[in-house]
């Protein structure tokens, strides 16, 4: 039995004919061609004054290499030679696979605590005035100042560097969280009440999807400030890791090492940014449109 | 669907009326400065009516909805409401994050239906409304006519014997108001569901009302009360009615009427 017939699907466009989209593609893909182009130009010019600088001579070679100099570190770091691994006996990637690895594991545990910690915050308001200063308290603080506590407590293996991200990345979440549950909008929860759900139904299948967007835009911040913090991290008995590799590099004034590891660090970052900006794009396709 | 049993002869012999507000007064504001949004309102809606609230901005004919719907509580007077309530909002308020399928089934879940029969439900629901085979879509491919049908097959879900209605076509373009004004009146009549529904249109208040409730602003009050006395059967040609004579006397009485309420 039909009793509302669909009388405007005829009018609505229909979503499988790509053909006129095509015109417009072509153009974005022309402009993301000179954006490349732009980027490209600026690495070339940073590169060249870079070279002029150390060309003229200001400051002696062994504080400011050439970009040549970065690059054969960069590739002696990243080479088996004269029966040397890498640097310190591992690859760059080795470092830096490693130190990856102690932010996914540091950012995860935030995220499984930190989420369900600021779902709380957000809908429970004595747990708010109490947690809420504890997280900005802990945001507030720079890893260096508890690193030397972790290290009395937990010694210098590798749990005092996963602690040590995971307090850094956990107030970011739990704040994100918090904000995005308590921004659900009111209508959302007024028509799930009227269909009968409970405080519990509520929570889970409305304020926790609501709140999806900013939730894992906290996550990305929180991997983000992993990042800064894992040479901190690797501040002590570091290697193998891209932290304790460059804190080894300091101590011998191989600045070319410092820099190639700064570099790794950097464009590792970028390329984890860029993935995750794609997972929010499958996660979370209703951003932005509604 | 079946909320036709909620017609059934057994049920019937039960108080007569869904919908019981008595002495109603609301109050926003401070405790200093409180602002009367509504004064000393009663109104019964009995079953199987269909109630038009219509009068101007401000009048708490929407305030009255949602006291009958339980978001907020009267400062005086009483709400009774003896059965099951859906409600559809001005907005669709769809969860963007589930499919259109999906929501249904939230609603389906809430309700008790046990999973294994929730698709079928769902392309049921569906079918009623005119949007069979979309149940995997995106919710904001739709367009706006096309989400508040899956709004009300969401509020039809839970199988509410009470249907309460907040301007659920303001938003939507005249050619789409019109053709669910003609579905929400059919199916009225083929459910036997009671209605209440707020408009601000004489119009759409005399083409869809068994009986309209006229309110004033400033406080809130009901100033007048118009039976409808035009076919209500299933089979009932609702665009040939908005052709008949008494259907444009009526629609014409009530707007000089909102009128006045509007300036009360």
């Amino acid at each position: 039995m039909t009793l509302l017939k669909d009388t405007e699907q005829g009018t609505e466009p229909a979503p499988t004919t790509a053909a006129p989209h095509t015109g417009r593609r072509t153009w974005a893909g022309a402009a993301a061609l000179r954006w490349t182009a732009l980027r490209l130009l600026a690495l070339a010019v940073l590169l060249a004054v870079w070279q002029a600088v150390v060309a003229a001579g200001v400051w002696p070679r062994v504080l400011v290499p050439s970009p040549g100099d970065v690059w054969h570190a960069f590739v002696k770091a990243s080479t088996v030679h004269d029966g040397v691994r890498g640097f310190s006996n591992h690859l760059l990637v080795e470092h830096l696979a490693v130190s990856l690895r102690r932010i996914g594991i540091g950012t995860g545990y935030a995220a499984l605590v930190g989420i369900p910690l600021g779902l709380l915050i957000g809908v429970v308001k004595p747990l708010a005035v109490v947690l809420e200063p504890a997280v900005t308290f802990l945001r507030t603080l720079p890893p260096l100042a508890y690193l030397s506590l972790l290290v009395i407590w937990f010694g210098i293996d590798e749990s005092p560097k996963i602690w040590l991200l995971v307090i850094a990345a956990l107030p970011p979440i739990a704040a994100a969280t918090a904000a995005a549950v308590r921004g659900v909008p009111a209508d959302l929860v007024e028509a799930a009440r009227a269909l009968g759900a409970g405080p519990v139904s509520l929570l889970l299948s409305v304020r926790l999807p609501a709140a999806l967007p900013e939730i894992l835009t906290g996550v990305r911040i929180a991997v983000g400030i992993a990042y800064t913090s894992v040479v901190a991290a690797e501040t002590v008995n570091g290697v193998p890791g891209i932290g304790g590799m460059i804190r080894d590099a300091q101590r011998y004034n191989q600045t070319d090492v410092v820099i190639a590891g700064i570099i790794a660090i950097g464009l590792s970052g970028i390329v984890l940014d860029a993935l995750f900006k794609g997972v929010e794009r499958v996660a979370v396709p209703w951003r932005g449109r509604v | 669907m079946s909320p036709t049993e909620a017609t059934s002869p057994a049920e019937t012999t039960a108080p007569a009326s869904d919908i019981e507000l008595s002495g109603i007064s609301v109050r926003y504001g401070t405790a200093k400065a409180p602002v009367t949004a509504v004064a000393d309102v009663s109104l019964t809606v009995d079953r199987g009516e269909f109630v038009v609230l219509v009068g101007p901005s401000g009048c708490g004919k929407t305030t009255l909805l949602r006291l009958v719907a339980g978001f907020q509580q009267p400062a005086g007077g009483t709400v009774k409401v003896r059965r099951k309530v859906g409600v559809v909002f001005q907005q669709p308020r769809l969860f963007p994050w589930r499919t259109v399928g999906g929501n249904l089934s939230f609603a389906l879940a809430r309700h008790g239906v046990v999973r294994t029969e929730r698709a079928a439900r769902t392309e049921e629901l569906l079918s009623l409304v005119g949007l069979s085979g979309m149940a995997r879509r995106r919710t904001w491919e739709l367009s706006g006519g096309q989400q508040q049908r899956v709004a009300i097959a969401r509020a039809l879900a839970a199988e509410p014997q009470i249907l309460l209605m907040d301007e659920p076509f303001a938003a939507l373009d005249a050619l789409t108001r019109e053709r669910l004004q003609e579905e929400v009146r059919t199916l009225a009549a083929v459910t036997g569901t009671t209605v209440l529904f707020v408009t601000h249109s004489a119009e759409e208040a005399v083409l869809l009302g068994s009986r309209v409730v006229v309110m004033a602003a400033g406080p809130g009050r009901v100033i007048d009360e118009v039976p409808v006395p035009l076919p209500r059967e299933a089979t009932t040609d609702v665009a040939a009615l908005r052709g008949d004579p008494g259907f444009a006397v009526l629609r014409t009485e009530l707007a000089a009427v909102t009128r006045d309420a509007a300036t009360a």
